[in-house]
């Protein structure tokens, strides 16, 4: 039962660190980007690259995976943040499904469909660690980035792009390069959690990294409240302990679970857009703003 | 004469075969408050947004400061000292009014700002400024979003104001004030050209224009057909015809 609770709990970390970087450029720079399971692929199978050919370092795997999937994102979110709005949708939709593919045929980089297996447990400093303390570590430190932007002057920026991009643009901000700093800083933290999710199962494949993943965390944030600090990751739990709430309840069969599963995230998702459209946490903090 | 802060040469931009703009020349003197007249559609704002680079002209140029600014971005133009509304104010409006203000003395696009705390304590003073002249000090906390009409304005107006630019391209920004609120703006506009701004005002209401303007361009269909002293200007019949939709027949 405390190994079924520490892996649901790095697992809570992990997507936590996913979906409070997607928050940030979907809830503060409003760029609605449905293809974040891309750099949570780049980074895990960076880190994986790194533990197996090299030596398993988790603070290297991070390193390396923070910016491969930072600096990817570069190269492709130059062409994307050209167009806006519903437009970006579509191009990070196309980025998603190309990379899937990409994902399953490089087999040199990927291992393709099979994925890369026998990861090495994660050292830091020649001694083996656990992922947990890694993970939640690492999601403080986003979590406190995150909360030192929003109250300065560059989540301003994004915020005031969100809102009126032309304007922000009258007043001098250099909105392409604000927002491409968004998203490779978002992009480099999905790879980090992408590492940390390699060294936690010691086994990745492409599975992991396709649309429904990204959807994934996307619900997770928008559950939660996008634009707030903490509703990412309230999300991120939520999303997470279902499945596994929904198995300990004894009146469904065990092989209904997924199929149960599917209709209780679709009417959550429709309930709460009814009565509560800017998430759980969403509410209550605007409730405060208006105060 | 002042210093000539802004100029535009023979501006032109058509949209397919419409020509928006056909050559637009305007000079803004500092501390000058130039109205650009003339019925919907003559081209007024199109000229704005071919000065800011919003649109690319098809022709002629602009000058800020004998600068040639033809190409470049928005933004780039804005820290040239361009500070423009909008018709629909654009405010940011999910975030607050002093963080609107604020927003606007940011232009730095990295994580963080120059100057230290120094000067961000600058801009918190620029930005205070800007809501205590605006009348907006008490409404600091409020999203913009929740702010009535007149007071949106003022908004619009204070970003402007902290931005600290010198040629100010105003969109109708008087339209649906009324008497206190267009005397307060009446103020701003006052104040503003005192410190030497170059002010270019796009009105319809031609109370405010004689209120506030110092001289008057008349535009129809994308051409500047008059320019001059506000009385003269208002009073030419012909002018008066096309702007009440009285237009005389064009000419076999």
């Amino acid at each position: 039962m405390t190994a079924y609770l520490a892996n649901l709990a790095t697992l809570v970390a992990i997507f936590g660190i996913l979906a409070a970087t997607l928050n940030f450029v979907v809830g503060f720079a409003g760029i609605f980007s449905v293809a974040h399971a891309v750099f949570f692929g780049l980074g895990a199978y960076a880190g994986a690259q790194v533990a197996l050919q090299l030596f398993p370092d988790a603070l290297l795997a991070c390193l390396v995976a923070a910016i491969v999937a930072g600096g990817l994102s570069l190269c492709l979110a130059l062409p994307a943040l050209r167009v806006r709005g519903e437009y970006f949708v579509a191009a990070s939709l196309g980025l998603q499904m190309m990379a899937t593919t990409l994902f399953s045929e490089a087999k040199a980089f990927t291992g393709g469909i099979g994925g890369l297996v026998a990861i090495p447990r994660p050292t830091v400093a020649g001694v083996e660690v656990g992922v947990l303390p890694l993970a939640l570590a690492a999601l403080a430190l986003i979590l406190f980035l995150t909360a030192r932007l929003q109250r300065g002057a560059f989540g301003r920026t994004l915020q005031s792009i969100r809102d009126a991009e032309s304007a922000a643009e009258a007043l001098g901000k250099n909105v392409a390069a604000a927002k491409t700093l968004a998203v490779a800083f978002a992009c480099a933290g999905a790879g980090i959690g992408g590492a940390l999710f390699a060294l936690h199962l010691s086994f990745v494949n492409v599975e992991s990294f396709t649309m429904d993943q990204s959807v994934l965390v996307m619900a997770m944030v928008i559950i939660g409240g996008t634009g707030t600090l903490w509703g990412p990751l309230i999300g991120a739990i939520l999303l997470l302990s279902l499945p596994s709430g929904l198995a300990f309840l004894p009146f469904i069969p065990a092989t209904e679970v997924g199929a149960v599963q599917q209709i209780v995230y679709g009417l959550a998702m429709t309930l709460l857009m009814i009565f509560r459209p800017a998430g759980l946490v969403g509410d209550l903090s605007k409730g405060r703003a208006t105060a | 004469m002042s210093e000539i802060l802004l100029k535009s040469e023979n501006l032109a931009r058509a949209f397919g075969g419409l020509q928006a703009v056909a050559g637009v020349s305007l000079s803004l003197p500092a501390g000058r408050v130039t109205a650009l007249v003339g019925p919907n559609g003559a081209g007024k704002t199109t000229t704005f947004n071919l000065i800011t680079g919003n649109l690319r002209a098809d022709s002629g140029t602009a000058q800020i400061r004998g600068r040639p600014i033809m190409g470049l971005k928005p933004w780039q133009v804005a820290r040239l000292g361009v500070a423009r509304s909008f018709q629909d104010l654009r405010l940011f409006t999910h975030v607050t009014v002093r963080e609107n203000v604020l927003a606007a003395t940011e232009t730095a696009s990295w994580f963080w700002q120059p100057g230290g705390s120094r000067a961000r304590r600058q801009r918190e003073d620029r930005a205070a400024a800007a809501l205590e002249a605006t009348g907006l000090a008490a409404l600091a906390d409020a999203r913009a979003i929740d702010l009535a009409y007149a007071e949106r304005k003022f908004l619009s107006m204070a970003r402007i104001l902290a931005a600290e630019a010198d040629i100010w391209l105003l969109d109708e920004p008087a339209s649906g004030l009324d008497l206190a609120s267009r005397l307060r703006f009446g103020e701003l506009l006052r104040a503003a050209t005192a410190r030497g701004v170059a002010i270019c005002l796009i009105e319809h209401n031609l109370d405010v224009v004689a209120e506030l303007s110092d001289r008057i361009a008349f535009l129809d269909q994308g051409r500047v057909l008059a320019e001059g002293e506000p009385q003269a200007i208002l009073r030419d019949p012909a002018l008066a015809a096309i702007y009440f939709g009285d237009r005389p027949q064009e000419a076999a």
